[in-house]
């Protein structure tokens, strides 16, 4: 009785075993599919490497208008010139000829002193202005120059004001304990060196590994609707019975290859390519488990949907940019609307990016990170669940037309 | 011949919903992601040891201000510290004990203020405001110090504050986010869906075989056959396209400093530039899946290429010169000159040529291709 049951679980298993074993085949027997999910899994992360290879913007030209011409403008322009982010290209005699460099694009932001600069920095009721122009093309460009700027202005301040009390009869220690009431000190947080590739990339790298597991499961769906495959059945089985080993058969090869690649990728290549990586391994490894769970039974579920090998490719792949932005990475999830908040909770992107980001880049421990851990566990089941019915359904759908 | 196609494009609705619905759906997600596009209320912390009137104070005059939210006030660094790792807020204001005491008794007690850079909008916006209230809390303790002084608070104002920094944002003073990206992004859709469908149509002749059937509606033309087959796809891009550019500038008011007319043509050669792209990659890969693979990967990298979020100049030389390679990147400047600079038309011509080139670059595979049409003479799958 017992080793007939044995028995029986024993050829579910082979079943699974043998639907494992053809999706592998068919993984690697497709040429389309071998390129997105090898070859551009591999040289993505490269080639965005590559591309954000410096993480600092420095040396952002700028224009100088200084219509003061005095020590003081001078003095300023000197501390401007130290700083790496910007670097003072040309001097012109008029703000018309400095625009003309900025239309041209060959600066990207303009410095101007007002002839009376130095007039109204001596006048000790007088508050002397310094105008900045930025070039908005990218936001990168006005966060160097106002940033830096910025940090010129305030180090100059403390003497002016120095200077200021000074002359007010106030002696000079008592002066600096004054403007210096209150030093800070900043610190950016687990990437200190960290630049726009820093930030980036990490996020990147989910993205690559949801869309191309999404391309090629979508892609290997079309291929098996075109070639008029079976996907819902085993063969000599009934239907509803099989869709179960059919999801996780397939399933467990999509997870094979992706776990291992989600490992390259998430584990070793930010240590191979100084991206920050400040969180532990194991735990890396222990949220791609869901995450990549979560990822192929979605793809799966859409994949329903795919008629055939091209069709929604379009939709795929303008897919990446939205799922990008709704995860609320490069722009932040508070100003994201609440409905597209809940959209974004569908997508397991959203969790894996963020889970990823919080261990790897803030080194959180997959305790802290325990409420994408979770998300991703759940979303697992969910659309695991999701699979199995709409392949069932599709089955159905097509048994019945057949008849 | 016109026929043909049009029959074609109706009996595959996949071809209007690919190219119509995705714009739309991208359209509207990127109008109304950003809420306003400036970063506000984002999340910050407060870790307040000192707990006196006047931490309390700066507590309460930065909640007050728009661009951060205070949602942690605890005295605790390291449950600040976690609820940054958790994605809760973007920056921490340590406020130290006897912060109070030490100011009074000039003892420069220091403030420390630490921000996240694995995300980056919130943190710069939570770094911004940190510095400001630092300085806003040193101003005012000076102003205290001067009034027991006996000084108005007029004469001590310009003492506190000698000097200003007037920053303008050319074209984009509100500092938007979503006109900066969408400007960008949604052509790039555009010119990705060109570039996909066109693969697409001539791929799917080659790849049902009936290529001959095309050419002979064609009488034999390649040329015609090809201008026949782009006419009504290029008709929808032209469609989207100024209903793209209406809504950005016209409904959302974006800036354009420049000529609307210039723009729009420099998005027209945009969009014939994708086109011919799309003719090139099939030509060269006469298979369906490879080239779309191929475009698909190579339309991707045009929006990191562009430099409208990563500037070129940062970028090493040879992805510099691999931009150039990308349509997007001169539609890019061409959108830069004419929208937000105002230039005059012959900083845009550099890049309309380089578009232009790419529209003469799709002619290298015409044998090419022709040869495909004719003998069908490539891997089916």
């Amino acid at each position: 009785m017992i080793s007939r049951h044995l028995y029986h679980y024993w050829l579910q298993f082979k079943e699974s075993g043998w639907i494992f074993a053809n999706e592998l085949k068919r993984i690697f027997r497709d040429p389309g599919v071998v390129v997105i999910f090898i070859v551009a899994t591999l040289a993505y992360p490269l080639i965005y490497k590559a591309l954000y290879w410096n993480e600092q913007i420095t040396n952002v030209p700028v224009a100088v208008v200084d219509m003061s011409q005095t020590q003081e403008s001078r003095a300023f322009l000197h501390r401007w010139n130290a700083a790496p982010d910007i670097k003072l290209c040309y001097s012109c005699a008029s703000m018309a000829e400095a625009e003309q460099l900025l239309r041209d694009q060959k600066v990207h932001g303009i410095i101007y002193f007002p002839r009376d600069f130095s007039k109204q920095l001596a006048d000790p009721l007088g508050q002397a202005h310094i105008s900045l122009y930025c070039d908005m093309s990218s936001f990168l460009y006005m966060k160097a120059i106002y940033l830096s700027c910025n940090k010129v202005m305030l180090e100059s301040m403390q003497n002016i004001q120095i200077d200021r009390y000074e002359k007010m009869g106030i002696d000079k220690e008592f002066a600096w304990a004054l403007v210096q009431d209150a030093p800070y000190s900043e610190t950016a947080l687990f990437t200190p060196t960290g630049g726009y590739g820093s930030f980036l990339i990490p996020a990147v790298l989910v993205l690559i590994l949801h869309q191309t597991l999404f391309f090629g499961i979508c892609m290997l769906g079309g291929t098996a609707r075109e070639e008029n495959k079976e996907l819902y059945r085993i063969p000599g089985r009934r239907r509803g019975i099989s869709v179960l080993r059919i999801v996780l058969g397939r399933a467990g090869a999509y997870f094979v290859l992706y776990y291992a690649l989600a490992a390259i990728l998430l584990g070793f290549f930010p240590r191979l390519f100084d991206i920050p990586h400040i969180g532990a391994i194991e735990d890396i490894l222990r949220l791609n488990v869901p995450y990549i769970l979560a990822t192929i039974f979605f793809s799966m579920c859409i994949s329903v949907f795919i008629r055939n090998r091209e069709s929604g490719l379009v939709l795929l792949i303008s897919s990446s940019l939205i799922f990008l932005f709704m995860a609320g990475i490069s722009w932040p999830k508070e100003m994201i609307p609440e409905a597209w908040r809940y959209v974004a909770a569908l997508i397991p992107y959203t969790w894996g990016s963020h889970g990823f980001i919080h261990i790897n880049s803030m080194g959180a421990s997959l305790w802290t990170t325990r409420t994408e851990y979770i998300a991703l566990w759940i979303q697992t089941g969910a659309y695991f669940v999701l699979a199995c019915v709409l392949l069932y359904l599709s089955g159905w759908l097509s048994e019945r037309k057949k008849a | 011949m016109l026929l043909r196609e049009l029959k074609q494009m109706f009996a595959r609705p996949l071809y209007l919903f690919a190219s119509v619905g995705v714009m739309v759906l991208s359209t509207f997600f990127f109008m109304t992601l950003m809420k306003g596009g400036a970063a506000e209320q984002m999340p910050v912390a407060v870790v307040d040891m000192d707990q006196t009137t006047i931490s309390r104070r700066l507590i309460h005059e930065m909640q007050a201000t728009p661009s951060v939210d205070i949602i942690l006030t605890t005295n605790s660094y390291p449950e600040a510290r976690e609820a940054m790792q958790q994605g809760l807020l973007y920056g921490i204001l340590v406020i130290p004990e006897g912060f109070y005491d030490d100011l009074v008794s000039f003892k420069r007690p220091q403030m420390d203020f630490y921000v996240t850079n694995a995300y980056t909008v919130g943190g710069n916006t939570a770094y911004k405001q940190f510095l400001t209230m630092v300085n806003l809390t040193s101003g005012a303790f000076q102003r205290e110090v001067l009034r027991k002084k006996g000084m108005t608070d007029d004469v001590i104002m310009h003492r506190i504050q000698p000097l200003a920094i007037d920053a303008h944002m050319i074209a984009n003073p509100w500092s938007n986010y979503s006109v900066y990206l969408v400007s960008t992004i949604l052509p790039g859709i555009l010119g990705l869906i060109c570039l996909m469908l066109t693969i697409f149509a001539i791929g799917f002749e080659l790849k049902t075989k009936t290529s001959h059937d095309w050419l002979r509606a064609a009488g034999g033309n390649y040329t015609v056959a090809m201008i026949g087959k782009l006419i009504p796809y290029t008709l929808i891009y032209l469609i989207l396209g100024i209903g793209c550019q209406l809504i950005l500038y016209r409904f959302a008011g974006f800036p354009v400093y420049g000529s609307y007319g210039r723009l729009f043509m420099g998005l027209l050669l945009f969009i014939f530039a994708m086109e011919s792209l799309g003719i090139l990659m099939i030509g060269l890969l006469p298979t369906l899946r490879d080239a779309l693979s191929i475009g698909a990967l190579y339309s991707m990298l045009g929006f990191s290429l562009s430099g409208f979020t990563y500037p070129q100049m940062s970028m090493l030389a040879p992805v510099k010169a691999l931009s150039y390679l990308e349509p997007l990147r001169h539609y890019y400047l061409i959108y830069v000159n004419e929208a937000l600079m105002g230039a005059p038309v012959q900083n845009s011509l550099p890049s309309a040529f380089a578009l232009v080139a790419f529209m003469i670059a799709s002619l290298l595979v015409a044998p090419r291709l022709h040869r495909a049409l004719i003998y069908q003479n490539y891997p089916s799958k």
